[in-house]
């Protein structure tokens, strides 16, 4: 049985005057890899967002509705947002290392969360980098610099250090566009493997790849959710025609 | 609203090309249903040579298939009409060869006309006609009430082929003069009833086209 991680019930979100995001119910499963897709603005990155209150950083953004995470609203008053965004880590398209070594990369989030024994630490960043299917490249060189690393070495990096304070969910915006094909499948390979543990949810404009590693697919379009199913289902024989067309590439 | 994809003029490629084949296996079964019913060994000789032209339509088709799946990734009703367009073209094909084999068989009936025509073998042939021009109705058009004709059809097709084969198992096979070719027209009707059930793939193949639904193994009401 699916148990479901994130309901969102009737989000609404604005921009200023703009409807960004116009009644948003959908029920993401736990422990499943679940990719949005669509095309440039039609809301999913900003619905991604809001799933740990990233949108909170935008002045003129106003939001209605529920995001229920294990039956708790986030946007509940006494939420703190610090808490949330451990529990809900997110990775993005650029990868992001600190300009510190590659275990500090790493040993930051725990350490800030008040983990100072260096046993301790040292497990967490080794646990950190094996989850992310980076540890063999870097082990001999922790103390390197992490900007010395490749492209896609320092986007699993970041997943690594997402992973080091514990998340229950993994939220990724566009994680491998930037990357070459390669590095781009050992990510696609990292995220399949994860789903053991966490709960992800993925924004691609690549479809193929939407389509090889999620379980569940949900196309937005002009901020509103059209369709979300089964990946299989969506792939093979969506209901909708506006995801017909937009997964043959027969929009726009 | 709608673009322009490089992928459309593949797929009309591909779509000209399945239907060319039909085109060409429909000349070969009105070929073979005119040889039985004047004799004709020549153009049942026809009809053998054409085999090869089917053929290496057969494996242009297969290529094509092979490269959209390899270079484009369809998806949706995409994937779903070349998976078919696989389906169909080897449907097509066999049908092809089915007609070859009921040309062959041809000479063996030239000296017994009064038997072909008592069998009713002219009749299943006219059958086969007109379920196969619904064939090519439903390749062209993608308009799924040809579908339930064709199965519609082939059922009785079926039908009748049983009765032809129980008929020449009860009055023909004991008797010594026509054992050999009553046992030749057994071969054809049962060739004949191949074309007709090859013909209800292609129906089925394009209603999963149309709709998405897996429905070869569905029992029919």
């Amino acid at each position: 049985m699916t148990i479901e991680k994130i309901n969102t019930e009737n989000l609404i979100l604005y921009y200023g005057q703009k409807l960004a995001l116009n009644n948003i119910s959908i029920k993401i499963p736990e422990k499943k890899v679940t990719a949005f897709i669509g095309p440039s603005g039609c809301g999913k990155s900003t619905f991604l967002r809001s799933l740990n209150r990233m949108n909170d950083l935008i002045d003129s953004v106003r939001i209605e509705g529920k995001v229920m995470i294990d039956d708790i609203n986030i946007y509940d008053k006494n939420i703190d947002v610090v808490n949330l965004r451990k529990k809900v880590g997110m990775v993005f398209q650029k990868s992001n290392p600190f300009a510190k070594s590659i275990y500090e990369n790493i040993a930051y989030g725990p350490r800030i969360n008040g983990i100072s024994n260096s046993n301790q630490l040292d497990e967490i960043v080794e646990t950190a980098l094996k989850n992310a299917a980076i540890w063999e490249e870097v082990k001999d060189r922790l103390g390197d610099s992490a900007l010395g690393l490749s492209g896609g070495q320092q986007q699993r990096l970041c997943i690594a250090r997402t992973l080091a304070v514990n998340p229950e969910i993994v939220l990724m915006d566009e994680p491998a566009s930037a990357l070459d094909p390669l590095s781009t499948s050992k990510i696609e390979e990292l995220i399949v493997q994860l789903k053991e543990h966490f709960t992800i949810v993925i924004v691609t404009h690549n479809m193929q790849q939407a389509s090889r590693i999620s379980d569940h697919t949900a196309f937005f379009y002009l901020g509103e959710l059209i369709e979300f199913d089964k990946t299989r289902k969506i792939f093979t024989n969506p209901e909708k025609k506006q995801t017909e067309d937009y997964i043959t590439g027969r929009f726009g | 609203m709608e673009n322009y994809r490089i992928f459309d003029s593949e797929l009309d490629k591909l779509r000209d090309r399945v239907f060319q084949m039909s085109v060409q296996v429909n000349r070969q079964l009105i070929d073979v249903v005119a040889a039985i019913n004047s004799g004709d060994l020549e153009l049942a000789k026809k009809v053998i040579n054409n085999d090869e032209e089917i053929n290496n339509l057969d494996t242009k088709i297969d290529k094509l298939c092979q490269k959209i799946f390899a270079l484009q990734h369809p998806v949706a009703s995409d994937l779903r009409y070349i998976m078919s367009s696989l389906k169909i073209n080897n449907d097509l094909e066999r049908i092809g060869d089915h007609a070859v084999n009921i040309a062959k068989k041809l000479e063996s009936l030239l000296d017994y006309p009064q038997l072909v025509e008592e069998l009713g073998i002219d009749n299943i042939g006219e059958k086969i006609l007109a379920l196969f021009a619904d064939v090519l109705s439903l390749i062209s058009s993608l308009d799924i009430t040809f579908a339930d004709k064709i199965l519609d059809k082939a059922d009785k097709i079926d039908m009748d082929c049983k009765k032809i084969i129980a008929k020449i198992f009860r009055e023909k096979l004991h008797q010594p003069e026509v054992v050999e070719v009553s046992a030749n027209i057994l071969i054809i009707i049962n060739l004949f009833e191949r074309v007709a059930s090859y013909s209800t793939n292609i129906a089925e193949a394009i209603s999963f086209v149309v709709d998405g639904e897996i429905i070869k193994h569905k029992k029919r009401t």
